[in-house]
This record gives structure tokens, sequence and C-alpha cells, in this order.
């Protein structure tokens, strides 16, 4: 309209920022959208990763001398492949033409070659005199001219005198920081020697070493977590698992079997950590079996199953993570993840069962020796597989646990440590929260709304309204201070006083209200606007009074302690820092929110309807309960959904009033553990990209997206009402 | 009978019961932010007063009498009960009481007979006096001490013996002197503190800047480059004169530690407390009420100007006040524009329809969004996404430690703008509908074009109420703890982030905030006892802050109201 006007004779200068203006203004306009829909997009595009699936795919062959392989191995990096073959010749490749860059003899007849646990540059080498070595490779990176350079190495980190074993069907070594285990079968008979103070670059001291019978033949041999357990299994399924931490003094954890009787292993390992066992059979049914204690002792179940259409003939495991490939009689790989119980992808026919294999350590690359003159690789995508539907949010049976919970413990020491990524406890923790945020709030906020609303006298309205903004504005780091170091403490001191205020408060307030019944009215009309104020020292009476009903309480209802009490009668369990105080001091920073909602809507209810309601005879609480109530009634609920919007967000009030414990209990004695919270204590700590951060973001955009719903939800109704209120 | 069931039934029917009720509501709202605020200030204020010593005798669980100085810090009960389960003495328990009252002592003096505080029962206590003579000295290190000054050696290794010969001082005029020696050491750490944070602090800034250039150089193949030659000339240089301050530091040094002052504790021992380390002196029982006036206001001074010490549960919270601050201005400067444009073009330019409907609906979703969402997002998106590529393409020489890429000032400007930005949008767009349509129909039939109406009738008459948006926003922001967490505070910062070298405001450092500080403080430190007034302070001061802000709001909101009342009519 305004540009039509004469737009001809403006002279350029005015007409070009007339025009600027207009698309500087626009731009603006439409940045608040393309602000929102960045940071809802960025979350998405940060968590996307997580759902997407695995993938094989063929990498490369690599064609080489033919020799008798007996282990292959990629660097950390993936860039160097490594052989090591029967006749002691160890050889380095680089990985992106395949070219070989160097090869050792070491000068051992190597029969049986694999990975010292749970190291990835440690191997031990068994020769055909069952003597065993052990070497480690190294890889020096410099800088040439710009270019980097890996230079392999080999060395024998416990000198070169062997260990001699006694013709050994299976071994297996355990590095567990400085102790090695090594543990070694020959039919039923197992032995067992422990080297303690182990130091690379150091002989190996003395050992200990004990011989011991084992229920029946030992075709697999895994030693458990930091050598405690041993696994003794034969090929026909019948299982043994030995408590040898007292090496002198060995008892037996559990004897039982992995496959039903008649059914042979196909194949089988133990998977990172030592806390479990994959075992194959031959219908493709893939068990992992966990070693457990409950009331009746030490149990060993299997906590999950994978069928694939082929038995499994040889497991590849990851160093690094709990997952591990199964390969079957055709080649056909199948990459498994324990957790998430998923079958993450497969991939057809190019590997030969039996031959030397392996996952490097950051698991995005398979290497196998498929003939003697060959190595090929295989291209692994699988970054987050530990997370799916049902971890996060359905219970998990995790290892060693008895029976599947909902946990969420997302880091720890151990490298062998199975995260808990489950957001159940996190969303109960943000509902438990919220709820008894609202259930303080709720009934404070509206029925103080009404009253300023509705009954207050305007000169005492001018000042409540600010007053109750100031409430707003108080930072959240002050309230949660308050809360969690004056207010937690006086409660834990005061518990029965504290909830003695429920009785006492409202007896005064009736008994003032009857008082002021019997006053003449010149004195009570002049004042009718002003009950609120009245009240404050009734308030204050009531908590000082509080506070003497409570030691009586403490001895007469709770039996001298009131904590003691609600722990042995209740079963509810006492934290300081608890629901009890989230509620009140939440329920504080939530006040403000729906009071002021809630009294613009009461406010807002056009004048003719009450005055209709009053003209008919009608009370003024009556027209309020039965008028007033009932058309502002959307209003009220969306001041309710806007208040659960913050109370399901605020992150500083829980983190400090609560232990920030995940349980999954509605106790209101205790803490809880909410998503915002859990934000601000793990994101700054957590690997960038790591499943970890991926699902913190996750649990960013699950609040972004409820509270999106509830304030949209909330903001639809009120246009409506908006729109009635015109009509009317 | 009859009368009373009518009486009730009428009551009841008027509603009167309920409507005090919801009035009661109203009170508790009302105590509960007066509560509040007084609690703080109350705790806040009484930091600062120099409380007395107090002589206190009493016997300790071994049945020990003891003698320790402190200040009576609260009174708490706890019930008898509680205080037998949880091993107590019986004999300390009153019969007649079922309560026990026992009172928190600072008795300082932390690395000769710990903890600094105590809890001691009242019936435990067989006498509590003040104590003339006695002084708090508020150490560097370990916390107050207290004692009564024994002696006072000064210029225990003078360069200069004639002039300044090595004394002890006793008795009457012992204060006196130390009151001077404490002001003589405090005005030589000053320098120190001038030269050490000025000076050498900006000989390393050069040196580390020269060195990534240098690096940067080689990295980029210039090898032969003639800067190089200049670059190792001006290290050279920086490095000589870096000699020079430092054999400056050390005298000055030498100079501080000069003085000894032996204190003797209430237990009779002799505690030996160099000048050097003493930042301030008083002797809270022989002070006059003008004096410890004085002295109170000086303390809130020295709490709002110096830096923390002791893992911030002692000092000041000067960077914490200097940080917020700064973030808030930034925030400011990036919100402003942003916010009142995005308001201008709903109110003024755009077609009032379903579009603008959804931006509505956006602008209250942003403002309804968590801040720790907005904190997640900062994080990825401006410290990894933004900050990694402003890395890679600008500050590669320093790789792989990060200079954008990591948590700093302006990813925390940038997210609280983000957060703050639907503040000033609704009030910016509350003062443009209060603007008259005839203002503007006047002003296009004057023949203004549409930006002029905007700038010299529009935007100066909402002016005000841009004004009311940006405080609204600047409260908000200087409260706000939980994105901070993720973009850019620390709990501490070694520097400022404006300090006197180039380019001066250093948007990459981290920073310290007044709300963080609370919270680390509070719930973060190992003695939460001795933190805790200080917590209060702090919680004061940024209590102080929001108020005043919220308070301008209101009243500029209904200033404004009030003119456009005018207007209208």
């Amino acid at each position: 309209m305004a540009d039509s006007l004469g737009v001809g004779r403006l002279p350029a200068r005015r007409y070009w920022i007339n025009k600027t203006t207009k698309w500087i203004v626009a731009l603006g306009g439409a940045s608040v959208i393309g602000a929102i829909t960045l940071v809802f997009a960025y979350l998405l595009w940060v968590v996307a990763p997580i759902f997407a699936g695995g993938d094989i795919s063929a990498g490369q062959e690599v064609a080489v001398t033919e020799r008798d392989v007996k282990l292959v191995d990629v660097s950390e990096n993936g860039d160097v492949y490594l052989r090591l073959s029967a006749d002691g010749i160890i050889e380095f490749y680089r990985a992106e033409d395949g070219r070989p860059i160097s090869g050792f003899d070491l000068g051992i007849k190597v029969k049986q070659a694999q990975r010292v646990y749970p190291e990835v540059d440690l191997y031990s080498l068994l020769n055909e005199e069952n003597q065993l070595t052990f070497i480690s490779t190294r890889y020096i990176v410099s800088f040439a001219d710009g270019v980097r350079k890996l230079t392999p190495s080999v060395d024998f980190p416990f000198g070169r005198k062997p260990i001699q074993l006694d013709n050994p069907s299976q071994y297996d070594v355990y590095l567990n920081e400085n102790e090695l285990m090594l543990a070694s079968a020959k039919g039923r008979r197992l032995t067992l020697s422990r080297y303690r103070n182990v130091e690379p670059g150091m002989p190996l001291p003395k050992p200990r070493s004990v011989q011991l019978s084992a229920q029946h033949d030992v075709d697999y041999l895994y030693l458990g977590p930091r050598n405690e357990w041993l696994y003794a299994i034969s090929q026909g399924g019948e299982i043994e698992v030995l408590d040898i931490k007292p090496i002198n003094r060995i008892t037996r954890l559990y004897l039982g079997r992995l496959t039903p009787e008649g059914e042979q292993i196909t194949a089988m390992d133990s998977l990172l950590g030592r806390y479990s066992l994959v075992v194959s059979n031959p219908n493709g049914l893939i068990q992992q079996w966990s070693l457990f204690k409950d009331p009746t002792g030490t149990r060993l179940e299997p906590i999950r199953n994978f069928q694939l259409d082929q038995p499994a003939r040889q497991f590849v495991l990851e160093p690094r993570r709990k997952g591990f490939a199964a390969v079957d009689e055709r080649g056909t790989i199948t990459l498994l993840y324990p957790t998430s119980g998923r079958i993450i992808a497969s991939h057809d026919g190019q590997l030969s069962v039996g031959r030397p294999m392996v996952i490097s350590p950051r698991s995005n690359l398979l290497i196998s020796a498929t003939t003697d003159s060959q190595l090929s690789t295989l291209v692994l995508k699988n970054k987050h597989p530990e997370i799916s539907f049902s971890t996060l949010w359905q219970q998990v049976w995790y290892e060693g646990y008895e029976a599947p919970i909902y946990s969420w413990q997302s880091s720890s020491a151990d490298n062998d440590f199975e995260p808990k990524f489950s957001l159940t406890p996190l969303a109960f923790g943000t509902l438990k929260a919220a709820f008894y945020a609202l259930l303080f709030a709720v009934p404070i906020a509206i029925m103080g709304a009404v009253y300023t609303a509705y009954f207050m006298a305007p000169q005492m309205r001018n000042w409540v309204k600010p007053g109750i903004e100031i409430m707003a504005a108080l930072p959240t780091v002050i309230l949660g201070f308050i809360g969690g170091l004056w207010l937690a403490p006086i409660i834990e001191a005061n518990l029965s006083s504290v909830l003695g205020i429920l009785v006492v408060l409202p007896v005064t307030l009736f008994l003032l209200a009857l008082g002021w019944s019997q006053l003449p009215e010149t004195v009570t009309k002049p004042l009718a606007g002003w009950y609120g104020l009245i009240a404050v020292p009734l308030i204050i009476v009531a908590v000082y009074l509080s506070f003497d009903v409570g030691p009586f309480l403490e001895q007469h209802l709770f039996g001298g302690d009131s904590r003691t009490w609600f722990r042995e009668v209740l079963g509810l369990n006492y934290d300081q820092r608890n629901a009890l105080v989230v509620g009140v001091i939440m329920g504080l920073a939530v006040i403000p929110t729906i009071f002021s909602i809630t009294e613009d809507a009461i406010y807002g209810v056009p004048q003719h309807l009450t005055n209709g309601s009053l003209a008919l005879g009608a009370t003024p609480w009556q027209t309020l309960t039965r008028v007033v109530l009932l058309t502002a009634s959307p209003g009220i609920f969306s001041a309710v959904m806007i208040g659960m919007g913050r109370a399901v967000g605020e992150t500083m009030i829980v983190l400090m009033a609560t232990g920030n414990t995940p349980l999954m209990d509605f106790n209101i004695f205790e803490g809880m553990r909410t998503f915002a919270a859990n934000i601000a204590v793990e994101l700054p700590e957590s690997e960038v990209d790591s499943s970890h951060y991926r699902i913190l973001f996750l649990a960013a955009l699950v609040l972004f997206i409820l509270t999106f719903l509830f304030n949209t939800f909330a903001e639809v109704v009120r246009q409506r009402l908006r729109a009635r209120y015109g009509s009317l | 009978m009859q009368k009373i069931r009518n009486f009730t039934r009428d009551w009841f029917a008027s509603g009167e019961p309920w409507i005090w009720l919801n009035a009661a509501a109203v009170g508790i709202s009302i105590s509960a932010v007066v509560g509040i605020l007084g609690l703080i200030a109350v705790k806040g204020f009484a930091h600062f007063w120099p409380s007395q010593v107090m002589l206190i005798e009493y016997q300790d669980e071994y049945g020990q009498a003891q003698q320790v100085f402190g200040e009576l810090v609260e009174l708490d009960t706890i019930p008898v009960q509680q205080f037998i389960e949880s091993g107590g003495k019986e004999e300390w328990v009153d019969p007649n009481s079922d309560i026990m009252n026992r009172w928190l002592i600072k008795t300082g003096n932390r690395k000769i007979s710990p903890p600094d505080f105590r809890w001691l029962f009242e019936n435990q206590i067989h006498s509590k006096q003040p104590q003339t003579g006695v002084v708090v000295l508020e150490r560097i290190e370990w916390g107050n001490a207290y004692g009564i000054p024994n002696s006072l050696t000064i210029n225990q290794r003078p360069q200069d013996p004639a002039q300044n010969p090595t004394q002890t001082i006793r008795g009457e005029g012992l204060y006196t002197v130390l009151l001077e020696r404490v002001a003589r050491a405090n005005a030589l750490r000053s320098e120190v503190d001038a030269l050490e944070s000025g000076v050498l602090n900006g000989i390393n800034y050069q040196l580390e800047r020269l060195r990534l250039e240098r690096r940067g150089l080689l990295a980029r193949g210039d090898d032969n480059s003639p800067r190089l030659t200049e670059i190792e000339l001006l290290q050279n240089e920086l490095r000589a004169d870096y000699e020079v301050s430092e054999a400056q530091l050390r005298a000055l040094y030498e100079e501080l530690d000069q003085d000894l002052l032996n204190l003797t504790t209430a237990s009779g021992e002799v505690l030996a407390v160099p000048v050097a380390d003493i930042l301030h002196t008083w002797s809270p029982n022989d002070m006059s009420r003008l004096e410890k006036t004085g002295h109170y206001f000086a303390a809130i001074w020295r709490f709002l100007t110096e830096d923390p010490r002791e893992a911030n549960t002692e000092g000041g919270i000067f960077p914490a006040i200097f940080g917020t601050i700064l973030m808030v201005l930034l925030m400011s400067l990036l919100v402003t524009p942003f916010g009142v444009i995005a308001a201008v073009y709903l109110r003024e330019y755009a077609r009032q329809g379903v579009f603008v409907r959804v931006i509505r609906i956006a602008v209250n979703n942003l403002a309804g969004v968590p801040s720790i969402v907005y904190g997640v997002f900062g994080l990825g998106f401006f410290v990894y996404f933004l900050g990694g590529n402003i890395d890679r393409l600008f500050y590669s020489e320093a790789l792989p430690s990060p200079t954008f890429g990591t948590p700093g000032l302006v990813w925390a400007s940038l997210t609280l703008a983000l957060l703050t930005v639907p503040v000033v949008i609704v009030s910016t767009e509350e003062g443009l509908t209060r603007i008259p349509r005839s203002l503007r129909e006047g002003s296009l039939a004057l023949g203004a074009t549409k930006a002029e109406t905007l700038f010299k009738v529009i935007l100066p008459m909402a002016s005000p109420a841009i004004l009311t948006g940006i405080i609204l926003a600047v409260a908000r922001a200087a409260g706000e703890v939980a994105p901070l967490m993720l973009v850019g505070v620390v709990k501490l910062a070694p520097t400022l982030p404006l300090d006197g070298n180039f380019p001066f405001l250093h948007l990459d450092r981290k920073f310290m905030h007044l709300g963080f500080h609370i919270y680390d403080v509070g719930f973060q430190s190992p003695n939460v006892e001795a933190a805790r007034p200080l917590v209060y302070a702090t919680a004061l001061l940024l209590v102080i802050i929001i108020v005043t802000l919220n308070l301008t709001a209101i009243t500029l909101r209904s200033r404004l109201e009030q003119k456009y009342r005018g207007v209208e009519s």
C-alpha cells in the first residue's frame, strides 16, 4: 500500500533504502523459523546415525607370497596389514596399495598363534615343540617431507626364552594389568600358571603353577574377567566354571551344559570382558551365556538368542566392543551385537571357514587370509551397534545380571564395561520430578490466580502481579541451591514437622475463616480484597506451629523417628535430596508460569457473563465455579501444559536438589535423574560422535519434541479461547 | 444445633472458606518470594560482618578439656534420638529436653588444628566469651587464622641492614606495626600481580602468537620467508624482556618475604605466619561499631573486586562478575537486531495469515524449549561444527589444540542470544501493537516511505518496549546456567576474556559466571561448610542484579502503558 504511493517520484536513495529495509526485515522474520528448524534439524542430524543400520562390503584383495598363514592382523588405524606364517616369518603390508613394507624372521616354527587377551598388539606363538613365546608389534610414525610414514617393528616383550607346555589341545593367555595368566588343557588335565608383576621388556618372573582335572574333556578354554574364573567346555557342550582367584584353593562355581544332550557345539568364544560366552549349535541358534550370582548360588544362563539360517562355524570378536561376527560353512559372515540383540548385517560367501581372520581394533575392517597367497578385507560399517529401540526403551538382560532390567550407566573405569543406555529410567525420573512439582504448583498457582483475578483488590493486584514476575525471574540455580543446601537438610531434620504443615495449615486457615465470619461487616467489608495479605501472617504462624506439632507427631505417630518409620512400615527409603525437595522447589519455579497464564484466562472472561450470573442471584463464589472457571478452563488447561513443559526441561534445580541417581521408584523420599540433568552432567565428558554423545543428543531431541508438543498444543488451545472470548 | 447447621451450610454456600483457601495460595506464593529473597539477603549480607571471636572451652568426645578461638556461625537443633543413634555421648543430653542445640563454630587454623569448622553441642561447651586481643588473619592459603599476636619480626633478611634493621616487636605497639606491615605486603603484592598478570602474561601471549605464526609459515612451506628471521629476532627480544621482568619479580618476592608473625592460639600453640601470606587482619573484639561498619563495607568491596582463592571458596568473585557482564553484553548485541527485526516483520511487514501464525507459534515454542536443549545445540552446532570449521580454515597452525572449536565466550553469547530472542520479539511486538494506526497513516500521508515511517516514527515510539525486551533478555541470560555449562563457562578461568593483549577481546576464551559459580562452589567444592556463606553472598549479588533488571523492565512497561493510554484517547 505504502510502496504503491508515488514510487516513480521517489529519489533513488529513498527508494533503495525502502526496498532494502523490506528485504532485511523479511529475512529477519524468516530467520526465526530458520532458527527453530535449524535446532530441530541439527539435533536430528546428530541423532540419525544411531538408527542407521550396519553394512558389510567387500574391501581389498591383496595378492601375497604363498605361505602357510597362522595369523593375520591390522594396525590400530587400519593402515598396515600383518601376516604371520608357520615358518616364523612376519610380514607387514601397506593397506593403501597392498605393497609389502617389511618382514622379519622370528626363527620360530609356529604351530598356533593368537592375540593375548585383551591386548591388540601382543601375541602368543606356540611352536612345534609346544613352547610358547610372546611377540609384540609396534608402528612408529614419522613425517618426512610432509608424508606420514609408518615403520613397523617386532620385539619379544618378555624375552626370547619360551615357556614349555605339554602338547595342549587348547590354551588361553590373559594379561590383567601386570598379572599374566596362562591356562592350558590336554584332555581333562588343566594347567594354570600365574605370573605376577609382569613388565614389558623384562623376562617373565617365576610363575605359580597348579594342575587340576576337569569333569570332562576340555575343547574350549577361556580365562574369565580379571583372571578370576576359568571356563572349560567340551565339544559336547558340557561346561565347568572354576573360581581361580585364590589359585591355591580353586573351587567350582558351576557345572552344567551349554547345548542339549547330544548336540555338538559348532563354534564358540568368549566376548570382550570375558563375562559371557557365545555358543552356536547345529541348528543355527547362537546363544549368549552369562554367569551371575543370585540367592541360590552362581548360575550360568542363556541371556540372549540369535537365530541364523546356517550354524556358525567360527566366531570373530571385536577387540574393543562386545560385538562379534559369525562365519558359516558357505563363508557367509553375519555381524551380531549382544546388548542390543541386533543382527546387524551379513555378507555372502567371501570367507573360508577355519582360516585366520580378525576384526581391526576400531571394528571397521575384517581381514582374513582367504588362501595362503591372498589377504582380503571386508569393510564393516557398524558405528552404533549397541543401540536399538529395545536397548533404549525396554528391559535389557545385561551380562552378569540375574534378570533383564532398565538401567542407565553410561561409563565406567573399565574398558570392557557394557554400557547401559536405557532412556526409560531417565524418562521416568523426568516425569517423576515434573509430577511432584506440578502436584505442589498446580493447586497453589491456580487457586492463587483465581483469587488474584477475581477477588483481589486492584491496589493489591498491582503489587502481586510484579511480585509473581519477580518469582518467575529468580534464577533456577539459586532455587536449586536453596533446595539442595538449605531446604533439604531442614526437611531431613524435621520431616514430621514438614508433613505436619499439611494438616496444620488448613486447620488454622479454617479457624481464621470462621473467626473472620464472626467479625462485624464494617471491619470485614473494606478488607474483602486483601485476604491474600491477611493470610501471610497466618501462614507464618501455621509453619511455626507445625514445628511445635512436629516432635509430637514424631513421637506418637512415627514412633520416635519418622525416617525409620517410613522405611520400616511403608518400605520407603529416605535420601536427603529427594523428590519432595524437588517438588517444592521446582514447584516454586513453575508456579509463576501457571499463575500468569491462568490469571490472564480468568481475568479475560467477558464481564457480561459474570454480571449476568450475579444478576440472576448467584453468589460470587457460585459465579466463579459455575461460569468463570468453566469458561476459562481451556486457558487453565493450557497453563498446566506450559507449566509441565517447564518442569520437564528444568535442569539446575534437579541437578542440585536431587542425588541424580537413575532410579525407577516413585518414592517421594528418593531422588531421580532427569533427561536434562543427565545431559548437563554427562555431555561435557562424552566423546564427540560416540554412541553416548548421540544418545545424549537424542535425549535433548526427546525433550525438544516433548516441550514442542506441550507448547504447541497449549498455544492452539489459547488461540481458540481468545477467539471464543472475542465472539462472546 | 439447628442454628449451627444452618450457619455452616450458608457459610459454605457463600464460598467464604474456599475464598480463604484461594487467598492462602496467593499468600504462600508471596511468602515464598519474600522468604527466599529475605533468606538470601540475610545470609548474604551477614557474611561480611566481623563477628566476635570467642574463647570457647569445651569437652571433646574423649572427655578432654579443649580451648579454641572461633566465630559462632549458626545454631541448630537436632532431636535427642538422632543424637543417640549417631553414637553421641549420653552425658551431654539434657534429660528435660528432647532436642539438642548445637553450634557451628568457625575455628580456622586449618593447618594446625583441622577441621576449620566444627559442630559443638551446647551442653558440651563450658564457657564461651569474647576474648580481647584476638586477631583474625585472612591468609592467602589455609583460610583464616585466629590467635593472640605474640611477636612480630620485621626485616628478617634486609638488603640494607643499616636502614631497615631486623627488629622483633612485642606487646603494645605490635598490632599497629602489624597493620602497617600487612599494608606494605599488600602494596608489594599488587606490584607482583601487575608484573605477573600484566607484563609476563603479555610476553607469554606474544611468544605464543609468534610460535603459531612460525608454525603456520612452515606448514605452508614458506621456509625462506624473511618473516621467519624477524620472528626469531622478536622472540629473542621478548625472551630478554622476560628475563628482566623475572628478575624484578624475584626482587619483589624477596622484599615481600621479610616479616614473620608469631601467633598464640587458644590451646597455647604458637603459629608462625609470614606476613607475606596475610591479606588482611582485624581484631573484631576490640573494634567499635563504626570500625566494624567500615570493615563491613571494605569486605563487601573486596568481595566484589578480588579474584577467588582456595578453589573459589574464599576471596572475591570479580572474574565471575566480569564474565557474566561481558557475556550478557555480547549477547544483547547479537539478540537486539535479530529480535527487533523479527518483531517488525511480524507486525509491520508480514501479511497476517497462516505463515505469520506459524511464526508466532514458533516463537512461543522457542521460548518454551528447555534451556539445556539450547546448550546441547550450542555445543554441537556452534562449538563443534562452526568452531571446528573456523579452526580448520583460520587457525590450522594451532591444531590439534582447538581455538574456536572448544567452548568459549562467543559461543556462550550466541547460544544465549538464541535462547532469549523470543523475549525480545514478544516485548517489541507488544510495543508495536500499542502504536496507534493513525500515527503510521499520518506519516505515510505526509509522503514518507514505509522505511522512513519505521525509522522515524515507529521505532522511536517503540524504543521503550524494545528496551524492556532487552532488559528482560539480559535478566534471563544472567541467571541461566545449564546451557552455559556446556558452551563456555568454567569454574576457574586463568585470564579474563578482555585484556591488554591484541585483539583485547578474546572471544575464544572460557569465562566465569555468577550462576555457575554458585553451582560449582555450593555443590562441587570439597569444603562446603566453608564455602556456604560465600555462595549466599554470590547468590545475593545475582539476585540483586536480576531483581533490579526485572523491576526496571516492569516499571518501564507500566510507564509505557500509561503513555499510550494518553495517545490512544
